[in-house]
C-alpha cells in the first residue's frame, strides 16, 4: 500500500506542467543524440548539466534521466537504418537490425526495438520501485568501510569491462582519483596539487572534464574520417511486428529485460554490457544460431530490451547507495550535487517527492518515447541527413558555452579544451576515458571513506575484511583483478570488453 | 614475416610512450603525496591517498612498459595511418588559438572566427553558408544568454559583447 501511495505522490510531482515539459525535452534530446552517431548520452548530458541549474532539482534530474533512457531508444534507429550505432549500447543492434532493413523489414525491426524497449523500461521501473526502498533500508547500516569497498568494486568492474588492456584502464582510474583530489582537502583544508592557482582551490569541475573528454575529444576523433552513411531510403512501412515476429521475440524480450536489469544494478555494469550479453545469450539459446547476423529479429529484440532495462536498473545503486555504477550515473550524481542533494539511503525518506517524482517521470517518459519513436520515425530518418561538417563546429561552440555558463569562469573553458586534446590523444593510444571520469567522481568519496574507516578502526586494516559486505566486495574486486592473468578468463573479458565512451 | 607497424624496444613504440608518461605522472603524484605528508595509519594526512595512488600508478605504468617491451606495440605512426590526421590537428590549433583569444577579444570576436575556421577546415562548407552560420549562431547564442538568461559572457578589451 505504501508503494502505491508513494507512486501516486510521484505521479503528482511528475505530472506538473513544468516537469512534463522537462521530461519531454529530456527524452526528445535523448532520442536526438541516440539517433546522431558521434554524440552519445554522456556528451549530451554533460552539455546540458549547466541547464539543470535553472530549474528545480526535480525538473533538472527528470530531464537528465530522460536523456539517458531516451538515447537507448534513439540509438537503435541509426543502427537499423544506417548501420552506424547511434550510441555504444546499440552497437550490437547493427548486426541483425541493419540486415533486416536491407531485406525490406526495417519497419518490424524498428517496431520490435521500440516495443521491446518499452516493455523492458516498464519492468525496470516497477522493479526500481520495489527494490530501491528495501535496498535503501539495508544501506542505512553501511559504514565507511562498506562504502569504500563498494566503490573499489565499482571501479574495478568498470576497468574490467573497458576495452583495451586492464593496466591501462586501472591507470586511467588512478589518474581520475588524483584529479578528483585536486583542491582543498575536505578534512584538513590543505590545498593539494593546486600549483598556487586560485582557480584550482575548489578542484576541477566535472563539467569541463566530461565535456572535454567526451564532447571535444569525440569531435576530434570524428573529424579524422569522412563519415559514410548507407541510409535505407525505402519508405518505412508496417512498423507493427506480425504474430510470428512477436512469437520469436517474446522470449528474447523477457530474457533481455531480466538480464539487463540485473547487469544494470551491478557497479561498473550498464546498458552496453547488457546488450552484448543479451545478444550472446540469444545466439546460444537459439535452435538456429546461423540466422544471427543475417537478420534474426531475436538479435534486435533481446539487446534492445536489455539496454533499456539496464538503464533503469542503473538508477538503483545511485538512488539507494549514492554510488554511481557508470559514467552516465556519475553525471546524474553531479546534477544532484549541483542542487545540494546527496543521493543515498536517506534520499527516499527525506525527499520522497524527488525520488518518486523521478521514477514516475521515467514511466511517463517511456510512453512519450514510444510515441516519439514509432509514429514520428520519418522525422528522425530525415535528421540522419544532417551534414556533419556543420554539426561538429556547432557542438564545439555549445560545449564552450555550456562550460562557461556552468561556472561563469573562463578558466573552465581552458580546462575543457585541455581535456579535449588530452582525451583525443588518450583514445588514439588506446586509453579509455570512462574509468577516469567515474574515478574522478568517486575519488573524493573514496578517500573520505578510507580515511574515516582508518580513523574509526584506529588504523586496523582488518576492518575491511571483518565486515561481510566489505569483504565480499573486496574479494570480488580481487577476483576481477586477477582474472585477466588467466588465459581463459582473459579471452572472456576480451569478448565482453566494450567502448563505454561512445 | 614481421609486422612493421608492431615494434618492441623502439622509440616509435606508442605503448612504451604511454607507459613512460604514466610512470612519470605516477612518480610526480607519489612525490606530491610525500610532500603533503602521509600522517599515520591511525590518522591519515592529506598526502596519504595521493601517495598510495601514485605508487599504484607506477605499478600499472610499469606493467604497460613491460608488456610494450615483451609483446611489442603499434608504432606512433600506425595510430594515425589511413586517417585524415591533419583535420584534428587543425581543430586543436583552432581551439588553442581560441583559448588565447577568448579573454582579450571577448566571446563574440573570438567565437565568430573560430566557427568560420571550423566550418571551412573540417569538411569545407561553402562560403555562402559558412559565413552566415559563423556570424548568426554565436551572435544568437550571445543574445539569448545575455538578454534572456542574463549571463555575462567575456567582453574582452574592446568591451564588445
Amino acid at each position: 500500500m505504501d508503494t502505491l501511495a508513494n507512486v501516486a505522490h510521484g505521479f503528482g510531482v511528475a505530472l506538473t506542467g513544468i516537469n512534463l515539459l522537462y521530461c519531454f525535452i529530456g527524452v526528445f534530446i535523448g532520442t536526438l543524440v541516440g539517433v546522431l552517431p558521434g554524440i552519445g548520452p554522456i556528451s549530451a548530458m554533460s552539455l546540458l548539466l549547466p541547464v539543470t541549474l535553472s530549474g528545480t532539482p526535480e525538473s533538472g534530474i527528470i530531464m537528465m534521466a530522460g536523456i539517458y533512457y531516451g538515447s537507448m531508444y534513439g540509438g537503435s534507429t541509426t543502427s537499423i537504418l544506417v548501420n552506424i550505432p547511434g550510441e555504444a549500447a546499440s552497437v550490437v543492434t547493427c548486426i541483425d537490425g541493419h540486415q533486416m532493413a536491407k531485406r525490406g523489414r526495417a519497419g518490424p525491426a524498428l517496431g520490435i526495438s521500440a516495443f521491446g524497449s518499452f516493455i523492458a523500461g516498464t519492468f525496470a521501473l516497477v522493479a526500481l520501485m520495489l527494490v530501491a526502498p528495501r535496498l535503501a533500508g539495508i544501506a542505512i547500516a553501511f559504514g565507511p568501510a562498506e562504502y569504500f569497498s563498494l566503490m573499489v568494486l565499482g571501479l574495478v568492474v568498470l576497468t574490467f569491462l573497458t576495452q583495451g588492456s586492464m593496466p591501462k584502464a586501472l591507470l586511467m582510474a588512478c589518474i581520475g582519483v588524483v584529479l578528483g583530489l585536486i583542491g582543498l582537502d575536505s578534512i584538513t583544508a590543505q590545498p593539494r596539487l593546486t600549483f598556487g592557482r586560485m582557480e584550482l582551490i575548489d578542484g576541477i569541475g566535472l563539467v569541463p572534464v566530461v565535456m572535454g573528454l567526451f564532447g571535444v575529444a569525440e569531435v576530434l576523433l570524428n573529424t579524422e574520417q569522412a563519415i559514410k552513411r548507407d541510409i535505407i531510403n525505402a519508405k518505412i512501412t508496417q512498423l507493427l511486428p506480425n504474430k510470428a515476429d512477436w512469437q520469436a521475440s517474446a522470449g528474447p524480450v523477457a530474457r533481455g529485460t531480466l538480464l539487463g536489469f540485473l547487469l544494470g544494478i551491478l557497479p561498473g555494469g550498464g546498458a552496453v554490457v547488457a546488450s552484448f550479453a543479451s545478444y550472446a545469450l540469444e545466439k546460444r539459446l537459439s535452435k538456429t544460431p546461423e540466422r544471427f547476423g543475417h537478420g534474426a529479429i531475436e538479435g534486435v529484440a533481446g539487446p534492445e530490451s536489455a539496454n533499456n532495462a539496464a538503464a533503469g536498473g542503473a538508477f538503483i545503486p545511485l538512488m539507494t547507495l549514492g554510488i554511481p555504477p557508470n559514467v552516465v550515473m556519475a553525471l546524474l550524481l553531479g546534477a544532484f550535487v549541483i542542487h545540494g542533494l546527496q543521493p543515498g539511503p536517506l534520499l527516499i525518506t527525506q525527499n520522497p517527492g524527488l525520488f518518486w517524482g523521478i521514477v514516475a517521470s521515467m514511466y511517463i517518459g517511456n510512453v512519450m518515447l514510444l510515441i516519439l519513436n514509432l509514429p514520428m520515425i520519418g522525422m528522425w530518418v530525415q535528421l540522419l541527413k544532417l551534414p556533419y561538417n556543420i554539426l561538429f563546429p556547432l557542438i564545439i561552440l555549445f560545449t564552450i558555452l555550456g562550460v562557461y555558463c556552468s561556472s561563469n569562469n573562463v578558466f573552465d573553458v581552458y580546462v575543457m579544451i585541455a581535456f579535449g586534446i588530452i582525451g583525443y590523444f588518450m583514445r588514439k593510444l588506446g586509453y579509455e576515458p570512462a574509468p577516469l571520469v567515474l574515478a574522478f567522481v568517486l575519488g573524493p568519496m573514496l578517500e573520505n571513506n578510507l580515511r574515516k574507516s582508518l580513523i574509526l578502526s584506529q588504523g586496523d586494516l582488518w576492518t575491511f575484511v571483518q565486515r561481510p559486505i566489505s569483504a565480499a566486495c573486496l574479494a570480488l574486486a580481487m577476483v576481477l583483478l586477477i582474472a585477466p592473468l588467466l588465459p581463459a578468463l582473459r579471452k572472456k573479458r576480451e569478448l565482453v570488453a566494450l567502448d563505454e565512451g561512445a | 614475416m614481421n609486422n612493421p607497424s608492431n615494434v618492441k624496444l623502439r622509440l616509435s613504440n606508442s605503448e612504451l610512450w604511454g607507459g613512460l608518461i604514466g610512470l612519470a605522472l605516477g612518480g610526480f603524484v607519489t612525490w606530491s603525496g610525500l610532500k603533503l605528508k602521509l600522517g599515520t595509519i591511525n590518522d591519515p594526512a592529506s598526502g596519504y591517498v595521493l601517495f598510495y595512488t601514485g605508487i599504484l600508478m607506477c605499478v600499472f605504468a610499469t606493467s604497460i612498459i613491460v608488456s610494450a617491451i615483451t609483446e611489442g606495440g603499434p608504432t606512433l605512426a600506425s595510430r594515425w595511418e589511413n586517417v585524415r590526421w591533419s583535420k584534428p590537428l587543425l581543430v586543436i590549433a583552432c581551439l588553442i588559438a581560441f583559448s588565447f583569444a577568448l579573454e582579450p577579444l571577448g566571446f563574440l570576436l573570438s567565437s565568430i572566427p573560430l566557427m568560420l575556421l571550423l566550418l571551412r577546415l573540417i569538411d569545407p562548407v561553402r562560403w555562402t553558408l559558412a559565413i552566415p552560420i559563423a556570424v548568426l549562431v554565436p551572435s544568437g547564442m550571445w543574445w539569448v544568454l545575455k538578454r534572456l538568461l542574463l549571463i555575462q559572457l567575456p567582453s574582452g578589451l574592446f568591451g564588445i559583447g
